[in-house]
């Protein structure tokens, strides 16, 4: 049905009509390249802040903050370009952690913890960003096999139906001993605690998902996400672009995955479940669920405020009177936080826009 | 510019720490990266209570090498990320002992820091053999007792002591804990059938299970109910597991690990009897040791309430064995420090002797007293060491 419109189309305008209208290679990659690379210059201006202060906990505190972008950046790629709401992305986490755990734990360690691998994981002991590269790989595989059923499905049965693929993943992975340790934390993985290779991981993850977005695929996922029933008349085939982008957001959530792995040292099924799938879906929609902009911001500007509130906890010191707020209050304060942000803009902070350095002069 | 930048860097620096760094040699610093809110605050509160006393006590004796303790907190939110911030944090304030989560999965990410930097852990109260050596490092502790003593000291317990003869093993698969239980059980149970005593039979259900009609079904299908029931459980499906053997009628005695230990949850369960309990000190006032007494008293005076369970008392064993090794190896250096814990053989505590070796940071035997829930009211009945310690076979199951 659908591939019969664009012959149609393309006879009623003649060729020559299109070749006129037909923009110069790399012009869309041009104008919007700028966004990626502000976006990158955030997070490097981040990385050297916190070289500077030298101090461990706040350096783990922002190795966190970046794990998170690479992470939020990976469904804005799925989520943000079709407008279908997965809940499930966090299992291609999962999938990237544990994978990570396999390549890179000592073989002695192994053997003895995670009997039921196949020998030649077994054997196997890979360098940290080795096994974050497989791991994404991986799990980009996992989210091409699932995503070509769920991908036919659109709206809250999609949303429900990659719900589904969480639950999957999280029981198999909590209850197959011999290969996943079950619901018993896995250890023995390499602790990274340089910030640089975090911040490589999330800058990559940007720029896949700039490039996705100015893509041919992307754009035609854009377009279907906005007038689905158009997009197809022209000739998009919508079940093909989402898995395009299904499969490259479940990679990068699985680069994700396998840092989250490297940043804590222990992977448990559920540290990959319901708590990370909605601190991380809440950051994309405070930031802008349809901006990549939005993704980066919405996690250092809520990771910022978590940190602030957390120190505001712990106590500030001032002219030697302590400040302290109660336990527990970050958590309250943040959800309150989120509401007034979505009150008084409902489609997150920046929208649908993207920051770029031209932005201002061609809004007036 | 760079001015501005560095004056930047520092206010965030000092942000950061909430409290200056003090690695001079006036004192001696114990990190606390411990829970402090959340769901396993519950568990480590009382645990790092109980190490303050320690500390307290110390301090009070003119303090450790001649130093004073001074301690400084970070809170692991119940969370595995958190947990590892929170290890660095106490790290960067200059902790020479990093006392970690109650709980392996929960603690290991701090205690993995401290062993990353030097620096020696303990687990408030792990009792999984990961947390030590198998799970983190040769820098790593715990100031508790493996699973597995629990399951085979009641077992053996119950067979010498109450002529139990007939056994049968219900396990719920929920934790690695309760698993650790019933492998101790699994071990010790052959050695008394050889002595006369018999397995009739083992079931499993889940912690969660709202009903466990059809185990219970199986256990009255037996041609007589067994002597006793070694239950691995823990809160909160223990609770209802033992109520409903009880509805139906099972008046077997019920052997349980250390987890079902304190009275807050017997109210559930009316008129209980018959159920026994490991603990490794009494928090029913009738502990056999009066300075045990003087402890609960204490740490009533600090908190305003009795201890909730047994496991408040790990905290200040942890705390305890450490001090003695430093002042041992005259210095706060780990290696040193490790060396001296792992000569202790029988190292007396408040809490029962302590035992540490290269290969294991933890107690893979103890003295454990035996609690006795009758109508309701639970009271020690009897006190029990195994008669070999459990082997590592058992233990790394």
């Amino acid at each position: 049905m659908t591939a019969a419109s664009p012959t149609m189309s393309a006879q009623a305008v003649p060729p020559s009509a299109v070749a006129e209208h037909k923009p110069a290679r790399f012009a869309l990659a041009r104008k919007t390249i700028m966004t990626p690379i502000l976006l990158s210059l955030l997070l490097v201006a981040i990385a050297v802040l916190t070289y500077l202060t030298g101090s461990r906990p706040f350096n783990q505190t922002v190795i966190d903050v970046f794990v998170r972008v690479t992470l939020v950046v990976g469904l804005y790629i799925f989520i943000g370009n079709s407008g279908v709401l997965s809940f499930g992305h966090i299992a291609f986490t999962c999938l990237g952690g544990y994978a990570a755990a396999w390549l890179t734990i000592n073989p002695i360690m192994k053997a003895s913890a995670l009997p039921g691998l196949p020998q030649f994981i077994l054997d196997l002991r890979l360098p940290y960003w080795q096994s974050a590269v497989i791991a994404a790989i991986f799990a980009g595989v996992a989210a091409l096999i699932l995503g070509k059923v769920l991908m036919r499905l659109s709206g809250i049965a999609a949303s429900i139906a990659t719900f589904a693929v969480l639950a999957m993943i999280n029981t198999i992975y909590a209850n197959w001993d011999s290969v996943t340790g079950g619901t018993s934390s896995v250890v023995g993985i390499p602790i990274i605690r340089t910030i640089w290779p975090y911040l490589i991981g999330a800058i990559i993850a940007i720029f896949l998902a700039w490039a996705h977005a100015i893509s041919r695929s992307g754009l035609a996922l854009r377009a279907a996400r906005d007038e689905p029933t158009a997009a197809a008349a022209s000739g998009v085939d919508i079940p093909r672009e989402r898995l395009v982008a299904f499969v490259v957001s479940g990679a990068v959530m699985g680069l994700g995955g396998a840092l989250t792995a490297h940043s804590v040292g222990v992977v448990t099924p559920d540290t990959f479940y319901l708590g990370l799938t909605f601190i991380t879906l809440s950051m994309l929609v405070v930031g802008g669920m349809g901006s990549l902009s939005g993704a980066v911001i919405g996690v250092v500007l809520l990771s910022a405020l978590i940190q602030i509130l957390r120190w505001m906890e712990a106590g500030i010191s001032i002219a030697e009177t302590t400040i302290a707020l109660p336990k527990g209050v970050q958590e309250i304060a943040l959800g309150v936080i989120m509401i007034v942000i979505l009150a008084l803009r409902p489609s997150g902070l920046l929208g649908n826009r993207e920051v770029t350095l031209f932005q201002r002069k061609r809004n007036r | 510019m760079s001015y501005k930048v560095r004056l930047l860097a520092t206010a965030l620096a000092s942000v950061g720490m909430a409290l200056p760094a003090l690695a001079d040699d006036e004192t001696i610093t114990v990190g606390f990266a411990t829970a402090q809110s959340g769901a396993m605050q519950a568990y480590d509160k009382p645990a790092d209570e109980a190490a303050m006393i320690r500390i307290e006590e110390i301090n009070a004796a003119g303090g450790l090498l001649g130093k004073q303790i001074q301690v400084v907190t970070a809170d692991t939110k119940s969370d595995r990320a958190e947990g590892a911030k929170a290890g660095l944090s106490v790290l960067d304030q200059g902790a020479d002992l990093v006392i970690v989560s109650c709980d392996y999965d929960f603690g290991a990410p701090a205690a993995l820091a401290a062993q990353d930097a030097g620096i020696v852990s303990f687990f408030s109260c792990a009792e999984s053999v990961k947390a030590g050596i198998q799970g983190v490092g040769p820098l790593s502790f715990s100031g508790s007792v493996l699973a597995p003593v629990q399951g085979a000291a009641m077992a053996e317990w119950a067979f010498k002591e109450k002529d139990a003869k007939t056994f049968y093993k219900l396990l719920d698969t929920w934790t690695v804990y309760n698993k650790g239980i019933c492998d101790g059980f699994d071990w010790m149970m052959p050695k008394l059938e050889e002595q006369g005593a018999k397995l009739v039979g083992e079931d499993t259900f889940k912690n969660e299970d709202a009903s466990i009609a059809a185990q219970i079904t199986r256990i009255k299908a037996l041609p007589e109910e067994p002597d006793a029931i070694m239950l691995c459980t823990m809160m909160p499906g223990g609770v209802s597991a033992v109520k409903q053997l009880r509805a139906a009628g099972i008046n077997s005695m019920i052997l349980n690990g250390s987890g079902m230990d304190g009275s807050y949850w017997l109210s559930a369960v009316p008129d209980l009897s018959n159920f026994y309990i490991p603990v490794q000190a009494s928090i029913y006032g009738d502990d056999p040791n009066p300075d045990v007494k003087k402890f609960n008293e204490a740490y009533k005076a600090k908190t305003g309430a009795d201890p909730s369970s047994q496991y408040v008392y790990p905290g200040y064993v942890a705390v305890d064995v450490w001090s003695k090794a430093v002042e041992r190896a005259g210095t706060t250096e780990a290696e040193a420090v490790v060396a001296e814990l792992e000569k202790m053989k029988d190292e007396p505590t408040l809490f029962g002797p302590r035992t540490f070796t290269s290969e294991l940071h933890h107690q893979a035997n103890a003295r454990y007293l035996v609690v006795n829930v009758d109508k309701g009211k639970p009271g020690v009945v009897g006190e029990w060491t195994l008669s070999e310690p459990v082997p590592m076979e058992a233990i790394l199951k």
